[in-house]
């Protein structure tokens, strides 16, 4: 009996026959033979198990998983190699979902506030005061739900739970996308994030997206990297322009070092060189300057000292790289932009200038450059309300928004993510009653009068629409992998829909259930699929809608790769030519340093931070694990008698302050300091409290003017030496490992 | 040796330029192979535990600096200088090219780490200790280690031994990469890894996507070659070169 790839996969949807699948009627032949005396164990193990297509929900990308199940218990996470978006690979993140299912500070029931401690209650006395409070709610306006970005039919499901009460909601994600989602918008006139073609992309400029690590939708994005790199005769070459040496600017063939907030007058002055030596298409040329052509970015010119002034990059490597990114032996070219680049007070100005030199040199809707998704094929998924369930609430929103008397939120951590400016945790004392729907006790739900422990992914329902898709139509589905670990957890879509029947929102006839009794979001993903199944194409197509649900359980989803969406920009809009106002928070005493902060490459923005595994896999770049660090040039930290461990100081404006380690290395520009975000947990369970600081509680809240989103890259601070040391714990070191004077480890070559 | 079985020598190649560092295939290899959680203690110490782990070199000065990134595990060396050290045989070459640690024969004596010229054998200096209800992730195909047990890189032997069971015992088929892949049968961290910088397979099947690149870049002209194999190893594991547009030719990095 044959399996095939794909018929392991087929087999996984459906529990019973996987089984069989695996666990095959013939003896096996070689546990029959004597191999050796000495055999490692391993040899001799079969255990019989299951792998179940699901969705990973542990970051915004979402990717496709399948789960290996043995005896009801999930072992294993990989990729799953029909989805779309990771193909058959998965980042570190992916893996550690299992930790989230097994972790032992799960909350494992619904608690209640009395006076400071949290007691045990029922799901029915839960609901009960819910619904008391929600009902006798004289101001409905003053509900709101605050949930992570949402996307398909959760997001349908909260968006009309909102409409039907009369009440808000907002997005969390802690270092938002507004700004690139609003430079797509401006520069596109795209609503959906595109696809970046990295895999066909020769000459990839990239400004401040740490895209190989954290950026959007990484796992797809380094599976193009190493397709650019030796997928064909010809490899691609990379460029990163950043004020940091991430992993990913250590990957890179040039980095550019920038000084923050310089990266949009740095791609202006790349457009002056273009359009001022005739490369690039003219006609773009014309109309991102109105017709002006160079003459209008003449502010930009690379020999204005200005411009050396805001990027601290020299005239000569400005026109190197603008003549390289308009060569056309370099094509296909592409230009990304994100991450710290969009981060300050000229966040829009600098991603607009980054993207519109895709324009100006036609790399758009492009093979190797950018090239749009199309909207979902279920319309109901793509209205402007369901859409904006996946927009984040940019900085400014947070700060200014009306202080709710009843506040629901949904698997985020605002209180220890949101800068104290915005005075988050204010709201939350504010407010009469905080329900919180959450897995764990972080600082955000132990704010909370009311704990509703949920079920994690693995153990729930759900789908996605993956923004940026692949470029054509993509529906995940989630499926529960395995029965919830704890019988007090229940799916916060499922308890919704009850929610919503108890205080006689009529929210299933909305939704187009109204012939279900008592639904479920398994129903309202099924009533979602069978439009799907009537649509009659892509990769799942079936006879009957049984089949149909079947099939795409299976394979983890449904994509279409018929329906890409060719039609390039409508309108090219204009560049802004006038002069950026860049901002920087500062603080006296102490030497003065710019701040990168960035997302860590294991426990992200800080929303894993729970999980040991991440915690404890080393920093790329530091190798430092289980800690926050402070990263220094190697030359400046001698100067200032810093050495490996010293503790400093570290102070921004308002007197905001933290102590962290130093950790000197070479690939700091001397004026700046770097630290990863996400750890200072008070509170979320025993592997994140009391690890590192919060770097985030350095920020003084400066804002994109146009956009309102947190200049997290803005800030300068003054490092003062502690008189303490430690031993920063890290993998280097663990083991022997410096270059022998023979043969090099890492044997490098030029290229072809 | 028995007789009619199908041979194989298992092994990998590495491209050191499209690997980016990302710590997926570490992450994996730690929950495939119940390797004990990795405490802030344990890293002090100097005694973590990676069986897979990404070293890290430094080249260079600001502006003008490098860091970069390359995977190391055991090498599964021919000539494998753990080997012969064991006083009770608890690490052995089998017929499949591997290196293999038998825990229940290991009686800690950490000789064989000692002479490991890779830097890539773990001792449990602790007894491994997991919350009673993390436990339910453990592999059940792979075996505890104690306090006092040496351990290392199996190129996931039990994943191997069951493909071998599947599709030879059972199908009488060869174990092709093709039929790795179907089954789920390779090694966990190259199954991970996002850029496809780790390929596995046998290299003595002609057709395997490891014997064609040894083939180009190893015998041929190519960019591969072996980690320290002036030491005489004689690893089952190829590299290949990083790539980098500034080489004047073959240039060393430093830690
Ligand atoms: S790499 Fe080390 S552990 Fe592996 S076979 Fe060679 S000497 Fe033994
Ligand atoms: S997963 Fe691949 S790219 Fe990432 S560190 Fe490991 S070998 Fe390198």
């Amino acid at each position: 009996m044959g399996i095939t790839r794909r018929q392991f996969l087929k087999w996984s949807g459906v529990s019973a026959v996987g089984a069989v699948a695996f666990n095959g009627c013939l003896i096996p032949e070689q546990e029959l033979q004597i191999e050796s005396p000495v055999f490692l164990p391993e040899d001799l193990v079969n255990g019989i198990d299951n792998w179940y297509a699901t969705l990973c929900r542990m970051d915004p990308e979402g990717c496709g998983i399948i789960i290996r199940v043995v005896e009801g218990r999930a072992k294993k996470v990989e990729g799953n190699p029909d989805y779309p978006i990771n193909q058959g690979k998965h980042h570190a993140r992916s893996e550690a979902g299992l930790q989230a299912l097994y972790h032992p500070d799960r909350i494992s029931e619904p608690l209640a506030r009395e006076g400071d401690a949290h007691v045990p209650i029922s799901w029915d006395e839960a609901r009960r005061r819910i619904v008391d409070r929600m009902a006798g709610m004289s101001d409905r306006s003053k509900f709101l739900l605050v949930t992570q970005p949402l996307r398909g039919h959760q997001a349908l499901l909260a968006s009309e739970f909102v409409k039907a009460y009369g009440g808000r909601s907002m997005a969390y994600e802690t270092l938002e996308q507004v700004t690139l989602r609003r430079s797509i918008l401006e520069v596109f006139g795209q609503e959906r994030l595109p696809v970046f073609d990295i895999q066909a992309c020769k000459y990839l400029l990239s400004f401040g997206a740490d895209f190989l690590s954290t950026w959007v939708s990484p796992v797809k994005y380094s599976r193009g990297y190493g397709e650019l790199r030796q997928g064909s005769s010809r490899r691609g070459l990379h460029v990163q322009v950043d004020p940091r040496f991430s992993m990913t600017a250590a990957n890179a063939d040039e980095w550019v070092p920038v000084k923050p907030g310089g990266e949009g007058v740095l791609a202006m002055s790349m457009a002056y060189v273009i359009m001022r030596d005739g490369l690039g298409d003219q006609a773009a040329a014309d109309a991102l300057t109105g017709g002006g052509g160079h003459e209008a970015l003449s502010a930009f010119s690379p020999d204005s000292q200005q411009v050396r002034d805001a990027t601290g990059v020299e005239a000569g490597r400005i026109k190197e790289l603008a003549h390289a990114f308009a060569d056309p032996r370099n094509r296909p070219v592409m230009a990304i932009g994100g991450g710290s680049a969009g981060a300050h007070t000229s966040g829009l100005f600098n991603l607009r200038a980054i993207y519109s030199l895709n324009v100006l040199v036609g790399s758009v809707n492009t093979p190797g450059g950018i090239q749009f998704n199309p909207p979902p094929p279920l319309p109901e998924l793509s209205t402007t309300d369901v859409m904006a369930m996946g927009v984040p609430a940019s900085y400014r929103e947070w700060k200014e928004m009306d202080r709710p008397q009843v506040l629901m939120i949904r698997g985020v951590n605002p209180v220890h993510g949101l800068p104290a400016d915005a005075n988050f945790r204010a709201a939350v004392e504010g407010a009469e009653f905080v329900v919180a729907f959450s897995s764990f006790m972080d600082e955000t739900t132990a704010m909370a009068d009311l704990v509703l422990p949920e079920h994690t992914y693995l153990e729930d329902w759900g789908d996605d629409v993956p923004d940026p898709g692949p470029g054509y139509q993509v529906i995940g589905f989630q499926q529960p992998v395995v029965s919830p670990f704890h019988a007090g957890t229940r799916g916060f879509a499922d308890e919704l829909m009850a929610l919503g029947r108890a205080l006689g929102l009529d929210l299933d006839s909305r939704l187009g259930l109204a012939n279900v009794t008592d639904p479920t979001m398994e129903d309202l993903l099924k009533s979602g699929a069978e439009k799907l199944w009537e649509v009659d194409r892509g990769s799942v197509r079936a006879s009957s809608f049984d089949g149909f649900w079947n099939g795409v359980l299976q394979r983890g989803g449904w994509w279409d790769t018929g329906t890409v969406d060719n039609s390039g920009i409508r309108n090219i809009s204009p560049l802004d030519t006038a002069w950026p106002d860049i901002s920087i928070s500062d603080a006296p005493g102490g030497r003065a340093f710019n701040l990168v902060p960035f997302v860590s490459n294991s426990i992200g923005d800080g929303h894993l931070a729970h999980l040991p595994w991440l915690q404890a896999t080393p920093d790329p770049i530091t190798t430092i694990v289980w800690h926050t660090w402070v990263e220094m040039n190697t030359r400046t930290a001698e100067e200032m008698g810093l050495s490996k461990g010293d503790m400093v100081v570290v102070t921004a404006e308002g007197n905001r302050t933290v102590e962290a380690p130093v950790y000197p290395h070479p690939a700091v520009p001397p004026d700046t300091v770097s630290m990863p975000i996400g750890q200072g947990h008070t509170a979320f369970g025993q592997y994140a409290e009391g690890v590192g600081v919060n770097t985030l509680s350095l920020l003084a809240g400066l804002t994109d003017s146009s956009t309102g989103a947190l200049a997290w890259a803005a800030t300068r601070v003054r490092v003062v030496k502690s008189n303490l040391s430690i031993d920063i714990p890290r993998f280097e070191g663990n083991q022997f490992a410096e270059e022998a004077d023979e043969q090099a480890i890492i044997k490098i070559t030029k290229p072809e | 040796m028995t007789t009619n079985r199908i041979s194989h020598k298992w092994g990998m190649v590495v491209d050191v330029d499209r690997c980016t560092g990302c710590q997926s295939c570490v992450v994996a290899c730690q929950a495939e192979n119940n390797i004990p959680i990795n405490t802030e203690d344990v890293f002090r110490q100097r005694r973590a535990i990676q069986w897979i782990h990404v070293e890290r070199y430094w080249e260079g000065e600001f502006p003008d600096v490098r860091a970069r990134f390359i995977p190391v595990f055991c090498q599964h060396c021919e000539n494998a200088p753990c080997e012969p050290v064991c006083p009770v045989y608890a690490t052995y070459h089998n017929n499949q090219g591997m290196n293999v640690q038998v825990y229940n024969r290991c009686v800690g004596t950490r000789y064989c780490a000692n002479n490991c010229t890779y830097n890539v054998r773990f001792f449990n200096y602790w007894e491994p200790v997991w919350p009673e209800s993390l436990r339910n992730q453990l592999n059940p195909d792979v075996s505890m280690r104690s306090r006092g047990i040496m351990e290392k890189c199996s190129f996931n032997v039990q994943r191997l031994q069951k493909a071998q069971r599947v599709v030879e015992g059972q199908q009488g088929e060869r174990l092709t990469d093709e039929k790795l892949k179907e089954g789920n049968y390779l090694p966990a961290c190259v199954q991970a890894c996002p850029t496809n910088a780790l390929v596995f397979g046998d290299f003595l099947d002609p057709d395997s996507q490891v014997s064609h690149l040894k083939e180009e870049h190893l015998d041929g002209h190519g960019r591969g070659y072996k980690m320290l194999e002036h030491v005489g190893t004689e690893p089952n594991v190829i590299y290949l070169k990083k790539v980098d547009i500034h080489a004047k030719e073959v240039v060393k990095g430093h830690a």
